[in-house]
């Protein structure tokens, strides 16, 4: 088995796209029972939708390094309308070693699929799903404003569905997201707000000392400086964005429509800064929070160290610090696979960024 | 609109995150930091909870025992115990070295007062350079014998507080051996809560920080399929297996005095079968929980009178091989007497007496210098009522057997039957498996970091309760003493071998045999 195994890990197989599920059970039919060397899993059915072969190359790259993590049955999709009219289909398998010779195998799926076939595809990934299994379906590049019967059905199964905010030209793409969170049991996640996981996490820390909980509705000013490309890109602000309205959100502020917002102490002053830099672009590299009191509390990437440092000026905490993430795709995607359940927070925050969209200049 | 400030008792900002629970910034004081679990187990615990952004800034660790250190000879020696023992490796730099600036040492005897004003001292002085706010965790890593007089000092000192009393909050964790026996355990718990409250206690069984033995109560009581399932009426009988393959390495003192059932069978044993016979408790709370698996102990049926014995098999290895390896024997280890009657080995046929279990017996079984490391627990469920296949085929069915790898290679395996393709009715044993490695790939956290937390937090759900601890050497008393009393000793068993002949005896006269884990 072993070999047959390192035979379809190594390449792609081409299959009739209707006897998808047979070429699989051949695939495994040759592991001997008792035969514990190779492992057969997954915990998720993950869908990749993309329209082009980079995107694909990413996603079924992506995706492969992803499994070592979270076993998965993988459907990587490339649909072009535009591109000439076909339905093809490849399978493979992602195994990795995980001690004493032994190896976790999951199925990877590719569907390419043009012109008019691509309704085809719909009805053919929601029969490759396995049952019992959450499907995430992962959208990769800016959500489609057209095909919306399309999108519809390609979702209908869906129980999360993750996207990447930073690739957003305008805020309609959030409104969808904010929609689909709203509208259906399709819990979004944003690969984006996962970046954001050690910003909040380090912003938390400066507020976990008892005295300083009630510090949290005296805020007066947020300032958020971000990497910037020097275009005006809507993406790139993305991120500072979700990292203020989730600040709001979970101080108890309170958003206007127009995107002023008012705290228990008064109107709080919220500033989002960009300053050139040819890497990381739409990254924070530093918040700094200041209160009624006029004390500072700041965070700030150090990236030599891989850290963020939280410190608050004349206070008696000592300084925190944070370790930043690994921010490889395949790791974003993990984190969001590594949590079944919907994020209430993210659901909160969406409708905030809305109006504060209006506030990013 | 009108805005509502939030409460403050919880930080809103950790909602969603996946370190939600932060507690408290406290100072965290070893005594007996120079020792060996300090070094292997205590601080790489806790540097690797400050490496998953679970222990909160200013957070303070101040070591206490007899060497002469500065701090920062104790930090240098604490970062070569991180950079050969901590969970995750290599060790990042930067919150190293944050976690240092929070590790101070005070130089001092167990006994001696001046000391524990120096220590006092220390941490009054941390709390105002560090936010700790006068909270305290004291972690008692030396014998036994010195809880007393730690205690006692610690009371005199005023060192203990408590939030009833409007005081922050103080705990004290204890290591085992919760004594010797019945009576030195309630000597030690009514020393405990002469300083203490009882909610102030965490009693570490470090198997109860494992994973897998927290998914024991997931198992159960997520899933609605096994607690139908979970009784006399379908299951036959239990195993417990707990085996090492090493033998008393350097702790041939310790083990002189307490053997195998002392060591493994009155603690990590007694809690899993506590474990897998609770009834489900009413919440996830500690002493909901806790009430349950008492029940559990309170229910062993008693060895009986005059023939204790009947119902154990104790051993000792002789000379052998394990893994290949020469192994001597017990008698010939390090600081162990060449004539001890010390055992290495017990196995027990025990029974809960409740309408859950009655009369379905618990086969457990703990040694050393066995032929693995390995702990595992396997339901064997009560065969198919009627031989349907058998009579087809003359195969002789398998029982289903559900069994829980508790360590290592953690995992859950279900066998059952299954008709083997072609024409003729054949079955043959199949099994459904589950690997913590495989569906979850991380490895999980070490069992000392997940209880350092919960002790921070607060939460005693993991830890041994007063009477827990009681009502399992009540228990086991009676048997300790007359293996005590009887001149004919523990059953001599080759090192590398499953335990003496008489454990083979002991289940398959019952028609039974054990689960090769």
């Amino acid at each position: 088995m072993a070999s047959a195994m390192t035979d379809i890990a190594n390449a792609d197989v081409r299959v009739d796209v209707n006897d998808i599920e047979k070429s699989l059970s051949e695939l495994w039919r040759g592991q001997k029972d008792g035969d514990d060397a190779v492992t057969r899993a997954a915990l998720w059915n993950v869908v990749a939708h993309t329209s082009t072969s980079e995107f694909h190359a990413t996603a079924s790259e992506t995706l492969g390094r992803a499994s070592a993590s979270v076993p998965q049955r993988t459907i990587v999709v490339r649909s072009n309308p535009a591109a000439e009219a076909e339905l093809s289909s490849w399978i493979s398998a992602n195994c990795h070693l995980i001690g004493d010779g032994k190896q976790v195998c999951s199925e990877e799926i590719n569907l390419v699929a043009g012109g008019d076939r691509i309704h085809r595809v719909p009805p053919v990934v929601n029969a490759l799903l396995i049952p019992d299994m959450p499907v995430a379906f992962w959208w990769l590049g800016d959500l489609p404003n057209e095909h919306e019967d399309y999108v519809e059905l390609l979702l209908e199964s869906a129980d999360k569905l993750i996207v990447d905010s930073v690739h957003f030209d305008s805020p309609a793409d959030l409104a969808l997201v904010a929609r689909i969170a709203e509208q259906t049991s399709t819990s979004p996640a944003d690969l984006n707000w996962g970046r954001l996981e050690e910003w909040r996490a380090a912003t938390a820390s400066i507020f976990d000392p008892p005295d300083m909980r009630s510090r949290l509705s005296t805020i007066r000013r947020v300032r958020v400086i971000a990497g910037s490309s020097n275009h005006e890109f809507f993406g790139e602000s993305i991120e500072s964005l979700l990292y203020a309205s989730w600040l709001s959100a979970q101080a108890g502020h309170n958003v206007e429509s127009s995107g002023a917002v008012e705290g228990v102490a008064g109107t709080i002053d919220y500033t989002f800064e960009r300053r050139y830099q040819s890497n990381d672009v739409g990254a924070i590299s530093l918040v700094e929070i200041s209160f009624e009191d006029g004390a500072v509390a700041s965070i700030a990437r150090d990236r030599e160290r891989g850290v963020l440092v939280a410190n608050v000026d004349g206070s008696v905490t000592v300084q925190s610090v944070t370790r930043t993430l690994n921010q490889r795709l395949d790791e974003l995607i993990v984190r969001q696979l590594k949590r079944s359940e919907g994020d209430k927070v993210l659901r909160r925050v969406l409708p905030i960024a809305l109006k504060l969209a209006k506030r990013v200049g | 609109m009108s805005v509502v400030a939030p409460a403050i008792d919880a930080n809103p900002l950790r909602e969603g995150l996946e370190q939600e629970r932060v507690p408290d910034a406290s100072c965290l004081v070893i005594f007996g930091a120079s020792g060996d679990l300090t070094q292997r187990k205590l601080i790489p615990a806790l540097y690797s909870l400050a490496h998953d952004g679970l222990l909160p800034a200013g957070q303070t660790i101040v070591g206490y025992a007899r060497p002469d250190y500065t701090d920062d000879a104790f930090r240098m020696a604490m970062r070569e115990a991180c950079d050969k023992f901590a969970r995750v490796r290599p060790v990042d730099d930067a919150v190293w070295d944050n976690f240092a600036k929070g590790l101070f040492y005070v130089k001092g005897e167990f006994a001696e007062p001046d000391g524990i004003l120096r220590l006092n001292a220390k941490l009054k002085e941390c709390d105002q350079t560090r936010g700790t706010g006068g909270r305290r965790i004291y972690y008692l890593a030396v014998p036994p014998n010195f809880f007393p007089v730690i205690a006692e000092l610690l009371g005199r000192e005023k060192m203990v507080t408590d939030p009833e009393q409007g005081g922050p909050f103080t705990r004290v964790i204890i290591e085992k051996p919760f004594g010797h026996d019945l009576a030195s355990a309630k000597e030690l718990n009514k020393v405990a809560v002469t300083t203490f409250r009882e909610r102030q206690v965490f009693r570490i069984d470090h198997y109860l920080g494992k994973e897998t033995v927290q998914n024991l109560l997931v198992l159960r009581f997520a899933n609605g399929i096994f607690e139908p399932f979970w009784n006399r009426q379908y299951i036959d009988h239990v195993q417990v297996t707990v085996a090492e393959s090493i033998g008393v390495e350097k702790r041939g003192p310790y083990f002189e005095t307490a053997g195998i059932s002392r060591d493994i069978i009155q603690n990590h044993m007694l809690q899993l079968v506590s474990l897998i016979g609770m009834e489900p408790p009413v919440a996830f709370e500690a002493d909901a929980v806790r009430d349950e698996k008492v029940k559990v102990l309170r229910a062993l049926r008693e060895f009986p009178r005059g023939h204790e014995i009947d119902a154990a098999v104790r051993g000792q290895y002789t000379d052998g091989s394990v893994l290949g390896e020469k192994a001597i024997a017990y008698r010939k280890e390090v600081n162990v007497d060449p004539h001890s009657n010390v055992e290495t080995y017990a196995a027990l046929k025990i029974f809960v007496d409740n309408w859950r279990w009655a009369d379905v017996p618990f086969y457990i079984r703990a040694g050393k210098r066995l032929p693995k490391r390995v702990t595992d627990i396997s339901i064997h469920f009560r065969p198919a009522p009627y031989p349907l296949f058998n009579k087809l085929t003359n195969v002789t069915m398998q029982p289903n057997v559900l069994a829980i790898r508790i360590q290592p290679d953690e995992g859950i395996s279900l066998k059952f039957d299954s008709k083997v393709p072609g024409p003729t009715v054949r079955t043959a044993p199949v099994t459904m498996e589950f690997r913590y490695a495989t569906s979850f790939g991380a490895e999980p956290p070490e069992a000392y970091e997940r209880l350092l937390l919960e002790t921070m937090l607060g939460d005693s759900t993991l830890f041994a309760r007063r009477d827990e601890v009681e009502t399992a050497w009540a228990w086991l008393d009676p048997l300790l003493n007359a293996w005590g009393a009887d001149p004919r000793g523990p059953e001599l068993y080759p090192a590398g071998t499953w335990g003496p002949e008489a454990a083979d005896r002991l289940i398959e006269r019952d028609g039974r045999k054990w689960r090769r884990p």
